[in-house]
Parts: C-alpha cells; sequence; structure tokens
C-alpha cells in the first residue's frame, strides 16, 4: 500500500471513505434542492443512483482494499458519477439558464436564484477523486501525468476553487449580511493558490502554510455549518418549523464540503 | 395538560410509576454531559500526565478525547432534534438558542481537530506538549461557554421543561422566602402579579 497509515488505515483508504463522505453531503443538499423542485424530471433522480452506488463502493474499496472486483466496481462507480455530475451541469445550465425567461440577459439573477450551476460538477469532481483513490488502491502511482500526490492537490485545488466560487455567488444573494459569509474568501481561496504552488512548485515552505491552511479550512468548514444552522434558525418559526425552512434556508451541509476537501488535502500532505 | 399524578395524588404503586413513562423525552441534556465529562476529563488526565510524567494518565486522556468526539455526535444530532421540537418566539431565548447552535458545530469541529491531533502523537509515540494542552484548553473554554448557553436555555428560559408538577399553595417568584423568625412590625409582602395576569 502507498503511503503512510494514520490509524490502521492508508493515504487512499481515507481518501476512499472521505469521497463516500462528501458524497453523502452532495446527496443532502441535492435531495433538498430536487425535492424543493418537486423532481420535474426523473433525471433528478440520478445523482441519487450513481451516488448511492459510489459511496457504496468506496466504503467497500476502502474496507478491503485487496479485492480486485472491489476495485473495478469502484472505478465503475467513480466514472458513472462523473457522467451523472457532467450531465448534471448541462441540466442545470440548461432548465436553470438558457430555458429561463431572459435568459442569459439575466444570468446573474439566475446564477443566485436559479439551481446552484456548480452543484453537480461537485459530484463529478468527487467522482475523479474516488478514480485517483481506486488507483492508488490498486498501486498505481501516476494519474494525468502527475504523481498521486500532485494530482490531489492539483484536485483539492480544483474542488476548493469551485467551492468558493458558488459559496461567494450564493453569500452574495445574501447581501454577505453576517460579515462570516466572507469566511470563504479566506483561508479556502488561499488554500487554493497554495496546493496549486505545491503542483508547481513544491517546497518545504509552502508545504507548510499549506496545511496551516488547509486545517482552517477544515476548521470554516464547522463554522459555517454552526452558521447556516443559525441561518435556518433566523428564519421564521426556526428548526421549529424545519422542512420549509430546511428548503428555503441556506444549504444545511454545504460548508461541510469544505471541511471534506480540506481533509483531502491533510491526508495527501500527512500521509502520501 | 398535566399529568394524572399531578392531579392531586402522588405515585404510590410502580404500575403508576409505569404509567409517567414518556417515550420521546429530550435526550440532549443526557448526551452533552458524556460531552463535557470527556472532554474536560480528557483536559484534566493530560495535564497531570504532563506534570507528573505519567503515560498512563496521558494514555486515558487520548481515549476520554476519543470518547468525546464519538459521543458529541449523538450530542449534536439530539440538539438538533430537541430544536425542531422548540417552539420559541423571536426574542432573547431564540438569540440564545441561535448562538447555541452555531456554537455547537464551531466546538465540534475544534473538538474533531484536535483528536487528529491526539491521535497523531499518539501514533508516532510523542507526549503531550505545552502547546496541545493550550489547545484543548481553548477547545474547552468553547466548551463550557456552549454548555453555559445550553444551561440559559434550559434554567432561564425552560426550553423543553415540562413544568409538570405541583406547586406549593402559597409560591410565588416574586415575593421573598418566608421568615424564619416573625416580626410583628414587618407587614407581609405584596403579591407580585404574575406574567400574563389580568389587572
Amino acid at each position: 500500500m502507498t503511503g503512510t497509515s494514520f490509524i490502521g488505515l492508508y493515504a487512499f483508504q481515507w481518501i476512499a471513505l472521505l469521497t463516500a463522505g462528501l458524497t453523502s453531503l452532495l446527496l443532502a443538499d441535492a435531495l433538498a434542492g430536487h425535492y424543493r423542485s418537486g423532481f420535474t424530471f426523473r433525471v433528478q433522480y440520478a445523482p441519487f443512483i450513481s451516488g448511492g452506488l459510489l459511496i457504496i463502493a468506496a466504503v467497500a474499496a476502502a474496507v478491503a482494499p485487496n479485492v480486485a472486483w472491489l476495485n473495478t466496481a469502484l472505478r465503475g462507480a467513480s466514472w458513472l458519477a462523473v457522467a451523472s455530475g457532467l450531465v448534471g451541469f448541462g441540466f442545470h445550465h440548461y432548465y436553470g439558464i438558457v430555458k429561463k425567461p431572459g435568459g442569459y440577459k439575466w444570468l446573474l439573477h439566475y446564477l443566485m436564484y436559479g439551481a446552484p450551476q456548480l452543484a453537480p460538477l461537485a459530484l463529478a469532481i468527487v467522482g475523479v477523486l474516488a478514480v485517483v483513490a481506486a488507483r492508488g488502491l490498486a498501486g498505481e502511482v501516476s494519474f494525468a501525468g502527475l504523481n498521486m500526490r500532485a494530482a490531489l492537490l492539483a484536485l483539492v485545488a480544483v474542488a476548493l476553487a469551485g467551492a468558493v466560487l458558488q459559496a461567494t455567488i450564493l453569500h452574495y444573494r445574501g447581501a454577505f449580511n453576517n460579515p462570516a459569509m466572507y469566511a470563504p474568501l479566506t483561508a479556502p481561496l488561499l488554500a487554493v493558490v497554495a496546493s496549486i504552488w505545491m503542483v508547481v512548485a513544491p517546497n518545504s515552505l509552502i508545504l507548510f502554510a499549506l496545511t496551516i491552511l488547509l486545517w482552517l479550512t477544515f476548521l470554516l468548514g464547522f463554522i459555517g455549518l454552526g452558521m447556516h444552522l443559525r441561518g435556518f434558525e433566523r428564519q421564521m418559526g426556526g428548526l421549529y418549523v424545519s422542512l420549509f425552512n430546511l428548503l428555503e434556508g441556506p444549504p444545511a451541509w454545504a460548508p461541510a464540503l469544505f471541511a471534506g476537501f480540506a481533509t483531502v488535502g491533510l491526508v495527501t500532505v500527512r500521509l502520501l | 395538560m398535566k399529568r394524572p399524578t399531578e392531579r392531586g395524588g402522588t405515585v404510590k404503586s410502580l404500575r403508576q410509576a409505569i404509567g409517567l413513562i414518556k417515550m420521546g423525552a429530550p435526550m440532549h441534556p443526557i448526551f452533552v454531559h458524556f460531552t463535557i465529562a470527556l472532554t474536560s476529563a480528557s483536559l484534566v488526565f493530560d495535564a497531570l500526565g504532563f506534570f507528573f510524567n505519567k503515560r498512563s494518565l496521558t494514555a486515558a486522556g487520548g481515549w476520554t478525547l476519543v470518547g468525546a468526539a464519538l459521543m458529541t455526535l449523538a450530542t449534536l444530532s439530539t440538539g438538533l432534534t430537541s430544536a425542531t421540537r422548540a417552539p420559541v418566539e423571536e426574542g432573547e431565548a431564540r438569540s440564545f438558542l441561535r448562538a447555541h447552535m452555531a456554537l455547537g458545530f464551531i466546538f465540534y469541529g475544534l473538538l474533531v481537530a484536535i483528536t487528529f491531533w491526539r491521535m497523531s502523537l499518539w501514533q508516532s509515540g510523542q507526549s503531550v506538549s505545552w502547546v496541545y494542552l493550550a489547545a484543548l484548553a481553548v477547545v474547552s473554554l468553547v466548551m463550557t461557554v456552549q454548555g453555559y448557553l445550553g444551561g440559559e436555555l434550559v434554567y432561564r428560559y425552560g426550553l423543553e421543561v415540562e413544568q409538570a408538577y405541583r406547586e406549593l399553595p402559597e409560591h410565588d417568584a416574586g415575593s421573598p422566602p418566608p421568615q424564619l423568625v416573625s416580626s410583628k412590625a414587618t407587614p407581609p409582602p405584596a403579591r407580585t402579579k404574575k406574567h400574563g395576569e389580568a389587572a
């Protein structure tokens, strides 16, 4: 097994488990969003099928990393999640912007109030992470021409950049009514820069800075969870009117994605 | 609606006692004690182990912290369940509730982070350091603030407190306690108006 272990699990086992956790968070928010829109299209069930398969395959492959058919299953489920995410992006773009009254002329409005444009791509990036995890579990040492460490850091940079962008759009919609809403633009954004730097020109100083920034991003994820919960509670009735406010309030689990992607980065820098 | 025993009787039989069991009782106040006890015990064990160089105490500190991180999952989930059952109007209590909910996840993030730190120390065979103890003290401080907010919600605002006990006939929260030595010179205290009572 590649890398060092942490409490009995090696780096790619951790990454497989983290992809399962990240997928669960994504599906929880997708369920709220698709339920709110009434599951108008049958294709809105697709992420739950592909994501569900990915969760099962990732956990199984992490538990039994030496079983070849489980590794193959993880690769299959991962590519299915990637495809599902890309198709979802197309649907969100077409039905969330293009087909809406005004279309691109009302781009900012639909970016804020329409289907979240980058959410399906989060499933795609988690799928790619799972592909890397499957290859790592099988003992392969490179992905897309990069060594595993560089490939994972590049993926973490892309994922965090997407999460920051989506959060910025939605916090702009919320008029940054609380100073904490600027938090995604701080440590996570710097972590993106540091991750890219580590891919291009790795050195010990940047590695130290990246580790600190990833820990801060991890903590910001939990702060975000708490603040989003506070956001529900600020609405009429708070969590006492839980389903309504859960559908109308801020995405409940989205901040945890920051913590999740940061953990993937921390696993990469500490165990690989 | 008050329970049968609150209509005038006391519990006299096992059957009557069983009849008082109510499913769906708030579990959050039970689990918070595990979080508080395990986290603070971890700090105490680690500090004692650090100062007296006792490995058994630092081991206990590590395991209690892992226990705290696991039990706090139950604390968080039962806390959310309690929040969904709390019909609190906008006002002071709701502000306390909002702060308590936000701080809960922040505390958990800190707890998970320090648990990973503790496990990496254990794995590399290192002992705890001053820096680690200071960080754990900060986490415990956040937990104390969080516990204070929760305590206010229950004891000041009565969140999830059923108030199904029988009050003493002459009880009045606004009046001073009865005097132990009678004094004819002191007039009896004026009865203060209860909340919501008509003038």
